[in-house]
């Protein structure tokens, strides 16, 4: 099955995992990243508990190579924004007419800190954990199964969709459609890219629906799923563990905050 | 309520996800071509255009956050209520789509206007004022001038997004023209366009 997620599969305790823990271990992780004051605690984070429990699911390299294309946009906008034009900090270092300001450096590395962990969650959760899994997880736990169509559905159909792009690009290429050049003509381009796209995709949807019909789609029985979720005993343990020491972090922030 | 159950047809539900898949693919034609918007909620304004403000909000949010849990861009989720308003926005807006489309066209300005509002306290407060994209060029601009995180985000998002949003509504507007009359009539919001 082609689809546009990054699951790698593995034969990991982290795989093995319930795909409600890993929600809740993502969760947790997005949310103690907001929370987490100063410069230092969200590079520790990252270090001290996602790689080793990428490590745990043999997934370190995939996570850094995932990590760093989406990262390091984000690193260098926060230093030449931020670094380069805090208003009234101190100048450390001086390139021609600009200069790095102390403030502006310091607070671009925490929030890059803050970024890695973030984008860092939810890669971890997306490498290790299949969709379906996680969406028969949730039905089970009172989703509506036609929110979980909705969400496999997209996953399945957008590589199909990348793929027509290109064809329709290489197509409407081959006819003389200029793609390159300056901002009038590359926005010209856009029409004759989106039209076909667009309307071609619309065009089966009718038949789509009317074959899920056919499958009994809007009946409201019990459904049987074809995976099957393990659960360790302990899991609803750490489950509620991680919740609560999230919980806890951002009352102790919020306190702090309003001292 | 009723009017939502109405609008949550098989047919809506088949659309969604290949609304979701439409602003994935032309959010990075955009990308390709170079062009200084995003675009990528075209399908999230089809859907609340055709099926009503509510799917038009489902669509928007289960895009952002299937773009998070599929990691292909995980910080999309801080996001997920701007998707949100864009859908139901879109399906505000649709009843004028057809007498009077200068109003659906300010409905566009409006949609970006108010994206700009919601989104800009995100990437101030969450991402420290940056997108990672090239739009963060403008958010540089705004702070050589002395404006804080926040007032930067803001002036960047109102500087990009009805821009954008206008040219959404636009494009949508086109498409729609371009559809055939027995397609379109078979969705839950058909009055707002024939």
């Amino acid at each position: 099955m082609s689809s546009f997620t990054l699951y790698q599969p593995r034969d990991s305790g982290l795989h093995r995992l319930h795909p409600l823990t890993k929600l809740t271990l993502t969760l947790c992780g997005v949310a103690t990243a907001v929370v987490l004051p100063g410069f230092w605690p969200n590079y520790l984070l990252f270090a001290l508990f996602l790689l080793p429990l990428a490590a745990w699911g043999q997934i370190v390299c995939p996570l850094l190579r995932a990590v760093w294309p989406i990262w390091w946009p984000f690193v260098l906008s926060l230093f030449l924004v931020q670094g380069l034009f805090w208003p009234g900090g101190t100048p450390i270092v001086t390139l021609g007419p600009l200069s790095f300001k102390q403030e502006g450096v310091l607070f671009a590395t925490a929030m890059a800190g803050r970024i890695l962990v973030l984008i860092g969650s939810f890669l971890l959760l997306s490498l290790a954990t299949r969709p379906d899994a996680l969406m028969n997880a949730l039905t089970a736990r009172g989703l509506s199964h036609k929110l979980a169509y909705i969400i496999l559905a997209a996953i399945q159909i957008v590589p199909r969709f990348q793929a027509k792009a290109e064809t329709i690009t290489a197509a409407q290429q081959s006819r003389g459609l200029e793609t390159q050049g300056n901002l009038l003509r590359r926005a010209r381009a856009l029409l004759p890219l989106l039209g076909p796209l667009i309307l071609s995709s619309l065009m089966d949807v009718e038949e789509r629906a009317i074959a899920l019909e056919a499958r009994g789609f809007g009946r409201r029985t019990l459904r049987t799923s074809l995976i099957l979720l393990s659960e360790q005993p302990w899991e609803k343990g750490v489950r509620a563990l991680l919740l609560l020491a999230t919980a806890v972090l951002i009352l102790a922030r919020t306190v702090l905050a309003l001292r | 309520m009723e009017r939502i159950k109405k609008d949550f047809t098989t047919l809506t539900l088949v659309m969604i996800p290949v609304a979701i898949a439409i602003n994935v693919a032309v959010g990075q034609l955009v990308i390709l071509l170079k062009l200084p918007l995003y675009l990528d909620s075209i399908g999230t304004v089809l859907v609340g255009l055709l099926a009503g403000p509510w799917a038009g909000a489902i669509t928007g949010t289960i895009s952002n956050l299937v773009w998070s849990i599929t990691g292909l861009f995980p910080q999309a989720w801080a996001w997920a209520h701007v998707a949100a308003i864009i859908g139901i926005f879109a399906g505000l807006f649709g009843r004028f789509f057809k007498r009077t489309p200068w109003l659906w066209f300010a409905g566009g300005l409006a949609t970006g206007i108010t994206a700009a509002l919601l989104s800009a306290p995100v990437s101030a407060y969450i991402y420290g004022g940056v997108t990672g994209t090239g739009q963060d060029f403008i958010v540089g601009l705004f702070r050589a001038t002395g404006a804080s995180i926040i007032e930067s985000t803001l002036g960047q998002g109102i500087v990009s997004d009805p821009l954008d949003k206008f040219v959404t509504f636009l494009l949508v507007f086109l498409v729609v023209l371009g559809l055939p009359r027995r397609f379109l009539l078979r969705f839950p919001r058909s009055e707002n366009v024939t």
